[in-house]
């Protein structure tokens, strides 16, 4: 009985606190958003054909804002998302059509190509020790350049069938790219909040001299997070490929600016130390609503950022008036990991990527 | 111009009096020093290989030309730096001020100059919301601009989009194509001409330069702004009122911004959406390869002019050597990690020596 009714308290405080979260907030707004937009099409916002679209664009977004995550969750911030994403996309396609290699061997040729691309400027980063935010920016250009270079002006379709399909497939409406970004997702959950090297890149991210202090190579959480971020960011690469009907240099033009709106929405201080893989993932959803609901009433493209805009401006500032409320209650909600309210009231004017700084 | 700028050189050369007063570093260790003679050793090599580089009409006054913008832009981002703050909306920002500019002129009827002003006010107005917004918050800066740099792109589309035809103001005031076109030896004094390669434009980016040189060197406010980047707790400390310096900075960027969009929009001839698309790369080059660090307190307004020019030199100097446009962007990102890279090294080095020597 007692045993019954302490786990009730545990279950309910757990609740207390997650209906406190940032992730609760999203969950809602997803709701009413998807509520909203079924009335205004009338109810043919959940039937199969704009469901699979829906979903089928909403891959990529997730895994670059995870990508994106894992880079800030070590307190350091990649710029080359989009150029990295373009570059192995198009060194997938041109890898198909051009050098005749099967569909398998490019992908992995792609995604390996990323993840190295990754582990190389996280090893540039530690090994330079120049503030990670100014490499990621000169490895963006390189990229964009070699980018360039790889397609030049053509748009490459003539790649893999098998591939093709598989990106259109679509068991029971549900595409099976918004499958493989969802297993990535809770892969990436499961390491992070369960593997102890994810902790310890939580740890290097929230405090890096008391992560030394305790024995964790910050200079490894660097170069392993860049890697991860690479790898991420190669299978968000895989799925554009799949889905998009052809490769050009503009791929990845457009990743960066949403790859940062996804974490910061889903409640991932720039600072390191903490992450959200459920709030990205619902941020994306969100901005996906944006832009769907753009199309339902037939609005210029624009208002997309524009609106994207207002949102993470409203989130991060919504979210301080919140704790600065919850702190004159006196009671701070428990983060994810906690943060002490002291490191929070003040203003975080420091740079986020202070990892290479010293 | 100058002796100004070798004023502010040694009045904001704060890294080598402020860590170790007692030691100069040898002056070899100057990066201004060394950024000089590259860009001197690069111009000469690139005039002996191509002998067309030093043709003063068709390709110095075009490159001076935009080495006057984009050294604008960088001491726009160099403001915002200097309280350890970044400013991810700069080339938003100008376009920004470009639309009011181009309003005015079309719709209102102003005068070049007036025109020019109400850019620079839209400028410093939205700049000093976006640092409002960052120091009532307490939100990192990366965050507000980058949300700031959303709204923007939406919303100066839209303007473009309600109040013109084909999304530009063509209108050009008197005055405007002879800012545009004319050259130092347009104004003679008496028998005397100028060079045909000084553009005319250059005098916004010089009197930019005297006008921060001299905030910088010579006033309160300047090292208040310093001290607000280098140690903010330690500037609230002493009573300065971080606060309204933070405001003040972003004021500042948003101004040198939308005066950077202005001169974009003149060399272009009409005033358009796409201006300071550009800008975001090369604001962070010319200011981090002059020396002016990402964590804030240290700035060097020379540099700016002197890391912008270098880009510009390689950049125009690889386009006549035949390198196509597609690789320019490969060897930038190059240049810039090797830059820093060097300069590392040697910063590094020549510390070593003054600590052996001690």
């Amino acid at each position: 009985m007692i045993t019954i009714r302490d786990r009730a308290v545990t279950v309910l405080s757990a609740l207390r606190r997650f209906s406190h979260s940032t992730t609760t907030t999203l969950l809602c707004v997803v709701l009413a958003g998807c509520a909203a937009l079924a009335i205004a099409s009338s109810g043919s916002f959940f039937e199969g054909p704009s469901v699979r679209t829906f979903l089928q664009y909403l891959a990529t977004p997730i895994l670059i804002g995870l990508a994106q995550m894992v880079a800030l969750c070590v307190g350091q911030l990649n710029l080359a998302v989009g150029a990295l994403g373009g570059f192995s996309a198009c060194l997938m396609g041109v890898l198909m059509a051009d050098g005749g290699v099967p569909a398998g061997v490019a992908v992995l040729a792609g995604v390996l190509t990323a993840t190295a691309i990754g582990l190389v400027t996280g090893l540039f980063i530690v090994a330079t020790r120049i503030n990670g935010f100014i490499v990621t920016l000169g490895t963006m250009t390189i990229l964009l350049g070699a980018q360039y270079r790889l397609v030049g002006t053509r748009t490459i379709d003539g790649y893999s069938a098998t591939l093709r399909d598989l990106g259109r497939s679509a068991p029971l409406n549900i595409p099976l790219t918004f499958v493989t970004a969802l297993v990535a997702a809770a892969l990436l959950a499961a390491f992070m909040y369960r593997c102890t090297a994810g902790r310890r890149l939580l740890a290097a991210g929230g405090n890096p001299l008391a992560a030394r202090l305790s024995g964790i190579s910050t200079d490894r959480q660097i170069v392993l997070a860049h890697t991860l971020s690479g790898l991420l960011i190669g299978i968000a690469a895989l799925t554009a490929t799949a889905s998009l009907p052809g490769v050009n240099s503009s791929v990845g033009g457009d990743w960066l600016l949403p790859s940062f709106a996804a974490p910061i929405i889903g409640g991932v201080a720039l600072t390191g130390g903490s992450v959200a893989v459920l709030g990205t993932v619902l941020a994306a959803f969100v901005m996906r609503l944006i832009d769907t609901a753009r199309a339902q009433f037939s609005l210029d493209p624009s208002w997309i950022n524009f609106l994207i805009g207002l949102v993470v401006l409203g989130t991060v500032a919504g979210d301080r008036i919140h704790q600065s409320y919850l702190e004159k209650k006196g009671k701070a909600p428990g983060r994810i990991p906690p943060v002490p309210p002291d490191t929070e009231i003040q203003p975080a004017t420091a740079l986020p990527s202070t990892g290479g700084a010293r | 111009m100058k002796t100004a700028v070798n004023s502010t050189d040694t009045g904001t050369d704060r890294s080598t009096e402020g860590a170790r007063p007692a030691h100069r570093l040898p002056f070899w260790v100057n990066q201004r020093l060394g950024l000089l003679v590259l860009i001197v050793a690069l111009g000469a090599l690139f005039g002996v290989l191509r002998p067309a580089f030093f043709d003063e009409r068709l390709v110095l006054f075009p490159l001076l030309r935009d080495i006057s913008t984009l050294t604008v832009v960088a001491l726009a981002q160099l403001v915002v730096l200097s309280v350890g703050h970044m400013n991810l909306a700069v080339g938003r920002m100008a376009a920004f001020g470009a639309l009011f500019a181009g309003f005015g002129y079309d719709r209102l009827g102003l005068p070049l100059a007036l025109g020019l002003i109400l850019c620079l006010i839209a400028g410093c107005a939205i700049g000093a919301l976006t640092g409002w917004i960052t120091a009532r918050t307490g939100v990192s800066s990366f965050v507000v601009t980058l949300a700031m740099d959303f709204v923007l792109l939406g919303l100066v589309s839209l303007l473009y989009s309600a109040l013109t035809e084909n999304a530009a103001f063509t209108t050009r005031p008197a005055g405007l194509s002879e800012l545009r076109s004319y050259s130092l030896a347009d104004i003679c004094l008496g028998p005397v001409c100028g060079s045909p390669a000084i553009p005319q434009m250059a005098q916004f980016t010089v009197l930019a330069l005297i006008g921060l040189g001299f905030l910088y060197a010579c006033t309160r406010m300047g090292r208040e702004l310093l001290l607000t980047g280098a140690n903010p707790a330690a500037a609230e400390l002493s009573g300065i009122p971080t606060a309204r310096r933070i405001v003040l900075a972003h004021a500042l960027s948003g101004l040198l911004a939308a005066l950077a969009g202005f001169m974009a929009a003149v060399s272009t001839g009409t005033f358009r959406a796409s201006i300071g698309d550009t800008f975001m790369l090369p604001s962070f080059l010319g200011a981090v390869l002059g020396g002016t660090l990402l964590t804030g307190g240290v700035v060097s307004v020379i540099g700016a002019l002197l890391g912008t020019s270098l880009v510009g030199v390689i950049r125009k100097g690889l386009d006549l050597l035949g390198v196509g446009l597609e690789s320019l962007n490969i060897y930038l990102g190059c240049v810039l990690l090797l830059a820093l890279s060097a300069d590392r090294v040697r910063t590094v080095v020549s510390y070593r020596k003054v600590v052996r020597s001690t």
